[in-house]
Parts: structure tokens; C-alpha cells; sequence
């Protein structure tokens, strides 16, 4: 796609006026292959530096940060899952490096056991993720349900939704004893009860907030679907449930696996769910074990290293079969006219369709919301009986002033915002940088950087906690335990995704807007300013915010790596919860959603352009 | 097998705006090819689409071989899958993730047949396209012009009632389509299918139809064979749409049956054919086709002296922009040399049989 050799770009504003001059001698330099008649008539003096030198500078500098912020923790944890030395104790000197310990690892009956959970966890919530988004896609765009465009718009909201929060819903509504839905089963005379703390429960929390990452792949490959092809079925003599299911569905069919795969591997990182209803009925998942070997006394961090890895490795295969069948079969159509959605006139059905859709929304929007409010807001989450629910002295503020009465929670909120705001500055200029030179550069090692800066889609969040930790936790200089790692770890972790919205907004800018800014005798930076971000910049705004809120929800990684003095909201939330108090958990739990819907909600209205779909399923890649 | 299609007062009106098909009638006879010409969004492929059961009319009645497939009226709404009607879509609509015979034997699959009579009719149908050396390809793998006949021999393997061509040609370059053009004539006549199709494409519907139907509106117009609707346009729109490009207005001064006199605005008489009968002294239109206006001299009636006001020279053939009868006339004339130059004066004679008066809109 590019056609110049281009060596140099980043965010403008975070450079000095030196900077911009250098920048524009070398954009200038670079002209004497490519003569202008500003040079003919005005010859600059030469640089000292020469535009290859300064393109492989420039290219350097950047593997060098990556490789500070992806490699070197990498390797850190692979080494770490190469010994049973603890970095603290013993240093790096003595770490008696040897196969063996991965080998034990992997013979641990506790360790196939949560990996097995693991799989069990992922696979069931990923086959009831596709049961109910490619139903859900197929009555939106496929037929005359009624309130299609609300129950699409509803349907996304448990994106956004940070996992824990979902955990902490359920478990207030479906804990076999206190559990809300069994309180409300007891008072009617009903014996059953509901039990979420099993595997059983895991999968349907999985199930039901993961559905909208199928229903999104899905939804969309249907809409883009030539109706002609499913109409020449028709013609053929086929049925509608035969057309769906020879012709329709096969089509789609990448588009449902890859959908598959990605919400399997997203589960397979998270740690809020099983942490919340995994734990009291001991169901270890590798997530939760991996905390848990790094939480015990002395900790066991060359055995944590060894899991993620493991953890890492399954992951990373699933990416690759992702990206194989996503770039593999992808059925190009001629089109002749722009395409009619086709829909099904459902007829009476569709008031059945529009119930289920109903249901779904209101066990997956409503009745979490509602447990959160009743447990924050009662004054005794113990409730005798179904008429006590709607005693009004009964709720009060009591618990949020209990929360925040506790020094710690004002602190984690305040750390929270730093970590937050300094993720998105750093990750935000070096995903630009980054999406810039890969995608607009002919820059040298650009494939290199652009491999490096994907590398930590197949790494979850918990994966790089443990490798920051290993990474750091050994070197004096204090960096370890500071807020600043938790953002690095965050700019490392999210890095995939920030490159991804920006690299699709400046697809957008066509290549030709930056020449003409040439042809007028600007130089590189001086372009970039001056074109490049003003229309890149609804697609920075996103990526920026997207990276802010991402870090305010990130479970994984942070609880590797705070300490007393960065604890952040997150970890705060998930201690309280395992605290036993479910109430001020609740109350927090509100807390943080109302600051995310108040972030989010800001952000469309910043940005109108900006790409709700990059920034949803960005959302729900962080656990 | 090929059965009669007949259409009766068929209308189709969406949500908005007016009809988009508009009391259309007519009649295919078996083994009949018709097509439905007309500039987009005149109701030919909503009409194509209501005779397949993928639009539901609003009104009318479509009947095949005297069944009755659509009548709103009646409750009648029979669906696509037990019409047995084949269509070729405009985007082809050949299924990418299938083979060539896959695609071919995916219609069969529904009718019963033993395997051994379809493996026949699908290599009957592969032959009649020339794709049978192609049949285990993917279809992905095929260049445009060799999914279209995927997609014809589809349509026409399980030897339906009628066949139903939308735009087939509209997607493939121009050299193709020529040469597909003709094969597709042939082909159709070979398997006998009565065959209805849409274009918008007038060279292609002179060389494939027996009939015309050109529609504009939601209305048709006019249908018949391709001689009549070139020679005897039956009102200003087909005319016009078929390429008379000469408008003048005109005054009729006298009518004797299907001919009479008009005059013209310079106070020229001339005389012309008129399928309608308007009253003396209504205003009128004159309607000439650049080929039909001869130069040079010639003897009979309607011998005219012209200027010649630009030419326009196009290699084989020069239209030349005549000033006379008190307007403007466009003049072809074959050849290769340009033979009278701006400015001079021409004779210029115009076949009575070949020149149109229809009543000006009001």
C-alpha cells in the first residue's frame, strides 16, 4: 500500500520545536529524490543525518520500547516457569534455570484440574454465547421482530459490563443460600434453588455477557449477505429452514467460528467471574489458580510462571486458528445492486421472538441491576421474605458512606484515574506511532513492530500481571509497586487493540490528503500535524478513551502488581468481595459502572464518528 | 414442461411513493422469449420478482399454465419453492461455498430424484453451458462470465415451468456480454423454456427477445416483436427510448386512417404516421430517429432542403445536426467521409412510414 519511503512519525504534540525541525529537514532530505521546485529555488543546507539513518533511528527506537514493554517480560516469564527460585529471595544469580520445573508443573493433578475446568468453563460458555447471539442476530436483522434496533442497541450492554461486576451480580442473585433468586423461589412456595457456585454457573455468566461478541460477528455477516443467494434457494425449490441451514448458515459460518474462538479466548483469561463464583465452592480455573499460587506463603512464583505459560500457549494457538479462518474463507459476491435486507415476516411468531429477546435482556441488563441496587442500598441484605423487599426503611445510603468512609477507596479511586490517564497518554502516542509507521511507512523492521505490537492479543491480562511481575519484582530502583507499571502493563496489554482503531481511522485518510501536504513543501511531522491527526483525531479520542476505560476495568493484571500505596478500584472491589460483605461490594460495584457509563457516554459524544464496534469489542477483551 | 405465463392488471405499490408496477398485462406463450425493457426503477424487475414470489402484488392475478400462482384477491400467494420457476439474479447468486456441481445439483436435491438421474440432468446441464470440464471447481475459482452460466445451468437443470433472467448480462464487460448475448438466445431456444426476462439494455433485447415490453413508470407501454417497436412505436416514451432523437413540435392538419399531415412550425407540411387519432389541430410531437432521416435527394413526398448546423463525425458514421422545419434534426449517414460540411445545404427526406406524430403531453 505505500509507495514513499517515510521514516518518521509520532504524536506532534508530544515533541518539542527541535524535534518538528529535525522532522522537517529529513522530510526535506528525502525530497532530493522526489524534487520539488521549493528545492530547486531554495537548497537547504544538508542535514547531518540521512533520511535512511534517521527512518532506521526512528524504527529502533520503536522495537526498543516494544521490546522493553512486550519482550523482555515475555522472556522474564518464560524463565520464570524455568525455575523454582524466587526472584526476591534468591535474585536473578541464582535461578538454577532447568526444564524440570515446567515438567512438574505440568504433572500436577491441581494444574490439569483447573486447566480442565478451564476448557470446561470456556467451552460451555462459548457454545451458550453462540446459541443465544446467533439466534439473536438472526431475529435483528433477519426478521420483523419488533424493537430490533432497541434490543440490538440493549443487547451490547453486558459489553461493557466489567466481568467482576457481572461476578458480583450473580453471586448476590445465586448463591445457593442468601442468593436473591432463592430467596424470592423460598417466599413463593417453590422448592427449587439455584446454585451459580458451580461450573454450571461460570458457564451461564460466560454464556449470557459473551453472546454479543457472536452476535456482533454475526450480525454484521448476515447484514452484508447477498439476498440473492438465499432468494435463488427459495427459487430452487428449497424450504426456509432448508435455505437456512445449506445455504445461510454455511456462509456465515466463518464468521460464527472466528466469533467462537475469540469469545473462547477471551473467557480463557478472565479472572473476575471464577474468582467470584469459583472460589467459595473451590473450583480452581487456571486464572484463579495462578493468583492463588502467587498469594500463598512463601509465594510460588516460578510455578505461577509455569501456569500462565500454559495459559499463554492455549491462547495463543486459539489466536492463530482464529486468524487463519478469518483470512482463510471469506465469500466475495458480485453485487449488483446495493442490497435489501431480506427479512422473514415472522407473523404472530414474531411476538415469540420478541419475548425471548425480552427475557434475555431482562436476565442480563435488568436482574443484575436490580441485585446490585437491593444490595447496595438495603441496610441487611438478609431479606425473610418477598414482602420485605419493598419495606422502605429497610434501604439507606448506609453502605456507600461505609465505602467511602474507608480511606483506601477514595485512594484507589484517585490511583485508578492516574493509572488511567497515564495509560492512555503513553499507549495512546505509541499506538499512533506505531499504526503509523506500520500502516503509512516504508520504514525499516516495520513488520517486526508490527508483529511485536500484536503479540499481546494472545496474552491475557493475568499472563502479563505475572510477567511484569517476574520482569520487575527482582531489580532495585523501586519501578515495581509504583503506578507507573500498572500502566506500562496496561499500554503492553491493550496495545493490539488501541493500534487497531487507530490504524482503521487513518486507513480512512486518504493517502493522497498527506501528498498533497508534500507537494506544498511540508515535511513529515509538520503533515501529521497539520492533515493526519486533525482527521485522525475522532479515531485518537477513541482509542485514548477506550484505553482509559479499559485500564479502570482491568482485573487481570493489576492484581500482580499494586501495592499497598497503588491499590486501584478494581482489586479494592474484588477484596471487599472476598472480604464476605456483599453490600458495600454492590455499593462500589455501582460506583465503578456509573463512572464507566458516564466515561463512555462522554466519549460518543466526543467522537460521533467514532467506531462503537472497535470500542465494544475492545471492551470486552479485558477481564 | 414450458408452460404459459399470463399476467393480469398486475400492481405492486411499497410503502412509499407511487406504484411501482402499475396495471401490467400480458401474455408469454410456451417457448416464448419475452423481455421487459425500460430505464431503472420503471417496475420491469419488481414484476420479474412478483411472477417469482419474491415481491407479494397487490393487486392482480399471475397465472402459470392456467394455475393461479398470485391473487391477492383470492388469498392466493403460492411461494417461490412450489412455483418451479428457475431465475438467473442479477448478481448471479451462485453459492461460494459449493462446487460447480453442487450448485447445479442443490435444486434437484428436493425433488425426489435417484442419484443416477441427477448425476444425468446436472452433466446434461453442465454440457448445454460448456462448463462440464469445470464442474468440481468452486465457484470462486470461476471468472464472471463462467458464473453466469453456473448460475444459468442452476436454473434450468430441473427443466422448470418458466425461467426468469434479471439483468444477467449487466455484470460482465462489454465484449462478453456480446458474445453471451447471442449464446444465451440459443441456449434458451434449445431447452424451449418460456423464458421472461429483464434489461435495460436495448441491443440485448432486440437480439433475445421475440417480444418487447418496454415499461416506464410501473406502466408498460408497448409490447411486441422488435421490427414493430423500431418501426411503429406506439407512443412519444417508446420512440424516444428506442432512439428517435429528433423532437419537433408540429400541429395536425389533416388525418387519413393510420397517416395524416402535420405542420410544422416554419409552416412545412409533412406527412407521418400516427397510431393514435387525435382531433384536428392538436398539438403534436414529430418523432425521428437519425436513421430514418435520409439525405440526398430522393423523389416521393416529404422532400425537405436543410442547413447543415454541425456534424458530428464518428469514424464509420456522421450524424449531422440539421436546421429545418423550423427546428432541429439529427441525420445519420454511413460511411467514412464526411460528405457535406457545416453550413451547406442538404436535401433531406423523410419516409412517411418512419416518421411519428404522437399527441404532445399537456
Amino acid at each position: 500500500m505505500d509507495t514513499e519511503a517515510f521514516p518518521v512519525s509520532t504524536n506532534i504534540i508530544q515533541f518539542p520545536q527541535t524535534w518538528l525541525a529535525t522532522a522537517t529537514q529529513a522530510g526535506h532530505d528525502r525530497a532530493t529524490r522526489h524534487p520539488r521546485p521549493e528545492d530547486v529555488h531554495h537548497p537547504m543546507p544538508t542535514p547531518a543525518t540521512s533520511p535512511r539513518l534517521f527512518s532506521r533511528a526512528w524504527s529502533g527506537l520503536l522495537l526498543l520500547i516494544l521490546t522493553f514493554l512486550i519482550v523482555y517480560p515475555t522472556g522474564m516469564l518464560l524463565l520464570g516457569a524455568l525455575t523454582d527460585a524466587n526472584p526476591v529471595v534468591d535474585g536473578f544469580a541464582n535461578m538454577r534455570l532447568s526444564l524440570d520445573n515446567f515438567a512438574t508443573v505440568l504433572a500436577n493433578p491441581t494444574v490439569h484440574a483447573a486447566l480442565a475446568n478451564s476448557l470446561l468453563a470456556c467451552a460451555g460458555g462459548t457454545a451458550l454465547a453462540v446459541i443465544i447471539g446467533l439466534f439473536f442476530a438472526w431475529i435483528v436483522v433477519r426478521t420483523d421482530t419488533p424493537f430490533g434496533g432497541f434490543i440490538a442497541a440493549i443487547g451490547m450492554l453486558p459489553l461493557f459490563v466489567p466481568p467482576l461486576v457481572a461476578g458480583v451480580a450473580w453471586a448476590i442473585l445465586g448463591s445457593p443460600k442468601t442468593g436473591l433468586l432463592n430467596t424470592v423461589l423460598a417466599s413463593m412456595g417453590i422448592g427449587f434453588r439455584f446454585d451459580l457456585y458451580t461450573l454450571s454457573g461460570i458457564i451461564f455468566v460466560f454464556g449470557m455477557y459473551y453472546a454479543p461478541y457472536i452476535y456482533m460477528f454475526t450480525a454484521s455477516a448476515l447484514r452484508n449477505m447477498d439476498p440473492s443467494l438465499e432468494e435463488a434457494a427459495e427459487i430452487s425449490g428449497a424450504s426456509a429452514f432448508r435455505t437456512m441451514f445449506t445455504i445461510t448458515f454455511p456462509l456465515i459460518l466463518p464468521a460464527i467460528v472466528s466469533g467462537m474462538l475469540l469469545s473462547f479466548i477471551v473467557m480463557l483469561g478472565i479472572y473476575g467471574v471464577p474468582a467470584t463464583l469459583g472460589a467459595p465452592a473451590n473450583i480452581p480455573v487456571l486464572t484463579t489458580y495462578i493468583f492463588q499460587l502467587t498469594s500463598w506463603s512463601p509465594p510460588r512464583y516460578g510455578t505461577a510462571a509455569s501456569v500462565a505459560m500454559i495459559l499463554m500457549l492455549v491462547t495463543g494457538a486459539l489466536v492463530v486458528i482464529q486468524q487463519k479462518v478469518l483470512s482463510g474463507r471469506s465469500y466475495v459476491t458480485v453485487a449488483g445492486k446495493a442490497f435489501r435486507p431480506r427479512t422473514l415476516r415472522l407473523g404472530p411468531w414474531r411476538w415469540f421472538t420478541l419475548a425471548l429477546a425480552v427475557i434475555y435482556l431482562f436476565v442480563v441488563v435488568v436482574l443484575p441491576t436490580v441485585a446490585l441496587l437491593i444490595a447496595a442500598f438495603r441496610k441487611f441484605l438478609y431479606i425473610r421474605n418477598f414482602d420485605a423487599l419493598f419495606d422502605a426503611k429497610q434501604y439507606s445510603w448506609l453502605h456507600f458512606d461505609r465505602l467511602f468512609s474507608n480511606p483506601a477507596t477514595v485512594d484507589s479511586i484517585i490511583n485508578t484515574m492516574q493509572v488511567g490517564i497515564a495509560t492512555a497518554l503513553i499507549g495512546g502516542v505509541l499506538a499512533f506511532a506505531v499504526g503509523y509507521t506500520v500502516a503509512r511507512t516504508q520504514a525499516p523492521w516495520r513488520r517486526a513492530i508490527d508483529v511485536i505490537a500484536t503479540v499481546p492479543v494472545a496474552i491475557p491480562g493475568l499472563v502479563i500481571g505475572v510477567a511484569y511481575l517476574w520482569a520487575w519484582i527482582g531489580l532495585p530502583g523501586g519501578f515495581y509497586g509504583t503506578i507507573w507499571i500498572l500502566a506500562l502493563a496496561f499500554v503492553a496489554r491493550f496495545l493490539p487493540d488501541t493500534v487497531k482503531v487507530l490504524t482503521s481511522s487513518l486507513m480512512q485518510i486518504h493517502r493522497e490528503l498527506e501528498e498533497a501536504a508534500w507537494l506544498c513543501g511540508r515535511g513529515t511531522l509538520s503533515t501529521i500535524a497539520t492533515i493526519t491527526l486533525p482527521l485522525a483525531r475522532p479515531g485518537v479520542i477513541a482509542a485514548m478513551t477506550l484505553l482509559f476505560v479499559l485500564s479502570i476495568r482491568e482485573l487481570g493484571s493489576s492484581l500482580f502488581l499494586y501495592s499497598s500505596q497503588t491499590m486501584v478500584m478494581a482489586v479494592h472491589l474484588l477484596s471487599y468481595y472476598e472480604g464476605g460483605n456483599f453490600s458495600v461490594t454492590a455499593a462500589f460495584s455501582l460506583v465503578q459502572m456509573v463512572l464507566l457509563a458516564v466515561l463512555i457516554g462522554l466519549t460518543s459524544l466526543a467522537t460521533r464518528r467514532a467506531t462503537p464496534m472497535d470500542a465494544a469489542s475492545g471492551l470486552g477483551r479485558a477481564g | 414442461m414450458s408452460a404459459e405465463l399470463a399476467i393480469r392488471n398486475l400492481e405492486k405499490s411499497f410503502n412509499t411513493g407511487k406504484p411501482a408496477v402499475d396495471g401490467v398485462s400480458f401474455t408469454i406463450a410456451p417457448g416464448e422469449i419475452v423481455v421487459l425493457l425500460g430505464p431503472s426503477g420503471c417496475g420491469k424487475t419488481t414484476t420479474l420478482r412478483c411472477v417469482a414470489g419474491l415481491e407479494h402484488p397487490t393487486a392482480g392475478e399471475i397465472s402459470l399454465d392456467g394455475d393461479l400462482v398470485s391473487a391477492p384477491a383470492k388469498g392466493i400467494l403460492t411461494p417461490p419453492r412450489a412455483r418451479n420457476i428457475g431465475m438467473v439474479f442479477q448478481s448471479y447468486a451462485v453459492w461460494p461455498h459449493m462446487t460447480v456441481r453442487q450448485n447445479v445439483t442443490y435444486p434437484l436435491r428436493t425433488r425426489g430424484m435417484t442419484r443416477a438421474a441427477m448425476d444425468a440432468a446436472v452433466a446434461e446441464a453442465l454440457d448445454l453451458v460448456d462448463l462440464a470440464i469445470y464442474a468440481d471447481r468452486p465457484v470462486t475459482q470461476l471468472s464472471g462470465g463462467q458464473m453466469q452460466r453456473v448460475a444459468l445451468a442452476r436454473s434450468m437443470v430441473y427443466a422448470p415451468r418458466l425461467l426468469l433472467l434479471d439483468e444477467p448480462l449487466s455484470n460482465l464487460d462489454a465484449q462478453l456480454r456480446l458474445r453471451l448475448r447471442d449464446d444465451l438466445r440459443r441456449i434458451i431456444k434449445r431447452t424451449g423454456l418460456t423464458a421472461l426476462y429483464v434489461t435495460h439494455d436495448q441491443q440485448e433485447a432486440v437480439v433475445l427477445g421475440d417480444r418487447i415490453g418496454v415499461m416506464q413508470g410501473g406502466k408498460l407501454r408497448q409490447m411486441a416483436t422488435p421490427a414493430e417497436i423500431y418501426n411503429r412505436p406506439a407512443d412519444q416514451f417508446v420512440a424516444e427510448f428506442t432512439g428517435a432523437s429528433s423532437m419537433l413540435p408540429c400541429r395536425l392538419a389533416r388525418r387519413d386512417g393510420e397517416f395524416g399531415t402535420v405542420e410544422m412550425a416554419d409552416g412545412s407540411t409533412v406527412e407521418a404516421w400516427m397510431p393514435a387519432a387525435p382531433a384536428i389541430g392538436t398539438a403534436m410531437v414529430l418523432a425521428i430517429r437519425p436513421e430514418n432521416a435520409l439525405l440526398g435527394a430522393a423523389g416521393g413526398s416529404n422532400h425537405f432542403t436543410a442547413k447543415v448546423h454541425a456534424l458530428r463525425y464518428q469514424g464509420t458514421q456522421t450524424i449531422y445536426e440539421l436546421d429545418a422545419l423550423g427546428g432541429r434534426i439529427e441525420a445519420l449517414e454511413l460511411g467514412t467521409a464526411a460528405r457535406h460540411p457545416q453550413g451547406s445545404e442538404v436535401s433531406l427526406t423523410l419516409p412517411p412510414a418512419l416518421t411519428w406524430a404522437y399527441a404532445a403531453a399537456v
